[in-house]
Parts: structure tokens; C-alpha cells; sequence
């Protein structure tokens, strides 16, 4: 029999921070508030998001989203529903190394806050980066356009593989706007641009993360309390070393979340929690209905 | 091109508005053929791609998303209006609605 029934999924960044709220009971809402104050009024961010530089404003928005996290874990938990495994998109991995006690949620924010680094580095270098999704089309419907149109690894890349309907792109930011055209006219059902300026999952950010590299490498990592699967290699991860290095190279490499949804499916998990306030990672993962459930917090 | 009764225009039509009320967690006398999808419901366009695999499962459709989007892109669909007549076009047409 499986050891693994219940797996926790964590979503990266990119929800705007208004629509985490909208389900929220009203003691999520006070926790999130508390929580939210201590740690803006540690790092120095204002708690009105656009009263912040814009490269906090990006931060904090992030923030608040792992915060959304760490609420959305705790009623979980409250309501006795335990992890036997867990993954994180993206970010997600900074929230659930946080959340499955590897790391304090102190130097979780931290790591989020070393983004600026990130960012202040590529504007120094006139890089122009960016990122975009792709919905109604898999991987190798999207590296098949990319091998016809003959994008460069360099120019544009499959920054995660979603689900066999949604694809996330990265690269320079000329290609992926162009891409995302071309997959428009190739019958994508639809293309979003991120418009963030950051390729994230491509190899193209590594000369700009050096400090954030280095900062994650800085703290104190301890065995999560449940094992977390990498989204990169498909391993159980159960010890703290190993949690350091997933974060470590978290955004300078591209993403199977559909390879890790199916280990997860092929380790025996039936029942999936998405840890994301608005259930997004539900609607990107697609489940097989036939296979397991995915549950939002509300269902629970 | 496969013949579409009214019977299963209606069957089709409440398939849909069925499915956005138990996605969107609306009550379904909420939905009329004037509201918007996106904006009036808080659908999106995954939740648009399940419908047609949905569709297609339950019609045995031979179908691509990608027939469909290319479709999509000289067809606007801004109702609810837009979303049957798209689905009802999905089950008369398949792979076809490419050429329409």
C-alpha cells in the first residue's frame, strides 16, 4: 500500500494579491493581515503595495503571495488534513520549504527579497527579458512551433511544462512576445505575457543571480517535516541539503510540473491541496479526474 | 458535418451553463446568453478547454484545440451566446470549424 495519499501543491508567483482575498474567511484574512504586518514592517516594505519602489512593489506583491501560502497551509493543518508529500511551482518551492519547516518563513521572505538583486542587475545590463504562458498547447506542441519559426535556446525556451494544455515560455523579450504571437496564429487558445522583465526557468537569468544564488545558500536548512518532490529531477527530497540546492537552482532552470504531478500520481497520491488562495494550481495542473481530486482550501 | 437538433442545442447549451455554475460557484439562474464569461462569471480560458474536452468526451468529437483556436481568432466570443454557438459549432464541425 502507498504511503503517499495527500500531496500538497505550492504555486509560484504571478497572482495579483486582490484575488488571494476573495475566498478567505475573515480569520484568514485577520491572520494574513498580522502576518503580513510583521514581516512588511521588518523588511521595510509598505503595506500599501504602490507606495513601494517598483522592484518592492514586485516583491511585495510576491510576498504576499507566499504569505497567502502560509495561511491557506495553517487551515489545512487545523482541519487535520496532513501532507504526505509535497511540490512547489516555482516560488512554490521557496513557500513550501518554508511551510514544511526546512526553512523560518523569516528567511523564506528574505529569499523573495533577493529578487531585487535579480532585477536591479538586468536593468543595469539593458537586458530585456520576459516571460509568457501559453494556454491550449503542451511542450512539444510549443518546442515544435519553436523549432519551425527557428528560435535559438537563447532567444526563447519552454520555462515549465504545466500540463499538457498549458505551457509557461522564457527568454529574451523580443522572442517571447514574437512566440507568443506565433503560437496565436498557430491556434493557441490563448497567450498571456507576463511582462515582468525577468526570465525566470532560463538559463539566461544565471548572470544575474549570482547574490540571489548565494543568499539561499546562507541559511539554515533542516529536514522538511514531509519530503517534497523536486519539479526539476523527480527525486524525494527528505533532507535539508538537498532542500537548499532545489532552491539554488529553482530559477535558473526550466520545469516539469507535468512529469512531477505524474511521479506524484505513480507514488500512489489520490488526494491533491492546492495551497494557492485562488486555486490556481488546480486549473494549471489538470488533474485527471479519473486518477485523483484536487481540493481548493473551501472544499475542505 | 454532423446534423444538430434543436433538441441537442438545448442539451448542449445546458451542459454549459451547468458547467460555468458549478466552476464559477454561481447560482445557474445567474447565467444568461448575455453574460460575459470572463468578466461577468470570473471564468478563464482553462476553464473554456475543459469545456471542449469536456464536449468532446461526452460527443465522441475528433477534435484539436488547435482547429479551435485558430477558429477562435476570426470569432470573438464576448457571451454566453458566443460560448454555445462555439460548442455548437464544435459538434457539427470537429476538426472541420478550422475551415469555416
Amino acid at each position: 500500500m502507498s504511503t503517499f495519499k495527500k500531496a500538497f501543491l505550492f504555486n509560484g508567483i504571478g497572482t495579483k494579491p486582490e484575488k488571494l482575498f476573495q475566498a478567505m474567511t475573515p480569520q484568514m484574512l485577520e491572520k494574513h493581515r498580522s502576518y503580513q504586518h510583521d514581516e512588511f514592517t521588518r523588511l521595510g516594505l509598505n503595506e500599501n503595495l504602490s507606495e513601494n519602489t517598483p522592484m518592492d512593489r514586485l516583491a511585495a506583491e510576491w510576498l504576499t503571495s507566499l504569505i497567502s501560502d502560509r495561511v491557506v497551509y495553517e487551515y489545512y493543518i487545523e482541519k487535520g488534513i496532513i501532507p504526505d508529500i509535497g511540490m512547489g511551482h516555482s516560488s512554490g518551492i521557496v513557500s513550501i520549504s518554508a511551510c514544511f519547516g526546512s526553512v523560518s518563513h523569516e528567511f523564506a521572505h528574505e529569499i523573495i527579497m533577493m529578487n531585487r538583486a535579480t532585477m536591479r542587475s538586468l536593468s543595469v545590463s539593458g537586458e530585456k527579458q520576459d516571460m509568457g504562458t501559453i494556454i491550449g498547447m503542451s511542450i512539444d506542441d510549443v518546442n515544435e512551433l519553436i523549432a519551425e519559426k527557428n528560435y535559438s535556446p537563447d532567444e526563447v525556451i519552454v520555462g515549465s511544462a504545466n500540463s499538457r494544455i498549458c505551457t509557461m515560455i522564457s527568454g529574451r523579450e523580443d522572442a517571447v512576445k514574437q512566440l507568443l504571437l506565433d503560437a496565436q496564429e498557430a491556434g493557441a487558445i490563448k497567450v498571456i505575457p507576463f511582462n515582468i522583465g525577468l526570465a525566470y526557468h532560463h538559463p539566461m537569468i544565471e548572470k544575474h543571480s549570482h547574490e540571489y544564488v548565494e543568499f539561499c545558500a546562507e541559511g539554515e536548512y533542516r529536514a522538511p517535516e514531509y519530503p517534497i518532490l523536486s519539479i526539476f529531477d523527480g527525486r524525494i527530497m527528505t533532507d535539508g541539503q538537498d532542500i537548499m540546492r532545489e532552491n539554488q537552482i529553482n530559477i535558473l532552470n526550466p520545469i516539469r510540473w507535468d512529469l512531477a504531478l505524474k511521479k506524484l500520481e505513480e507514488l500512489g497520491v489520490t488526494e491533491f491541496f492546492d495551497i494557492s488562495a485562488n486555486g490556481a494550481v488546480g486549473k494549471f495542473s489538470r488533474i485527471s479526474r479519473r486518477k485523483g481530486r484536487i481540493y481548493t482550501f473551501d472544499e475542505v | 458535418m454532423r446534423e444538430i437538433t434543436e433538441e441537442i442545442r438545448q442539451e448542449i447549451q445546458d451542459m454549459i451553463f451547468d458547467y460555468y455554475a458549478d466552476e464559477c460557484e454561481i447560482d445557474r439562474d445567474e447565467i444568461t446568453m448575455e453574460s460575459n464569461p470572463q468578466e461577468d462569471l470570473g471564468s478563464d480560458s482553462l476553464m473554456f478547454v475543459e469545456l471542449i474536452e469536456m464536449t468532446a468526451e461526452k460527443y465522441d468529437i475528433d477534435v484539436k484545440l488547435q482547429s479551435i483556436g485558430k477558429y477562435m481568432l476570426k470569432t470573438p466570443m464576448d457571451t454566453m451566446k458566443d460560448v454555445v454557438e462555439m460548442i455548437c459549432k464544435i459538434y457539427q464541425y470537429g476538426n472541420d470549424i478550422v475551415n469555416l
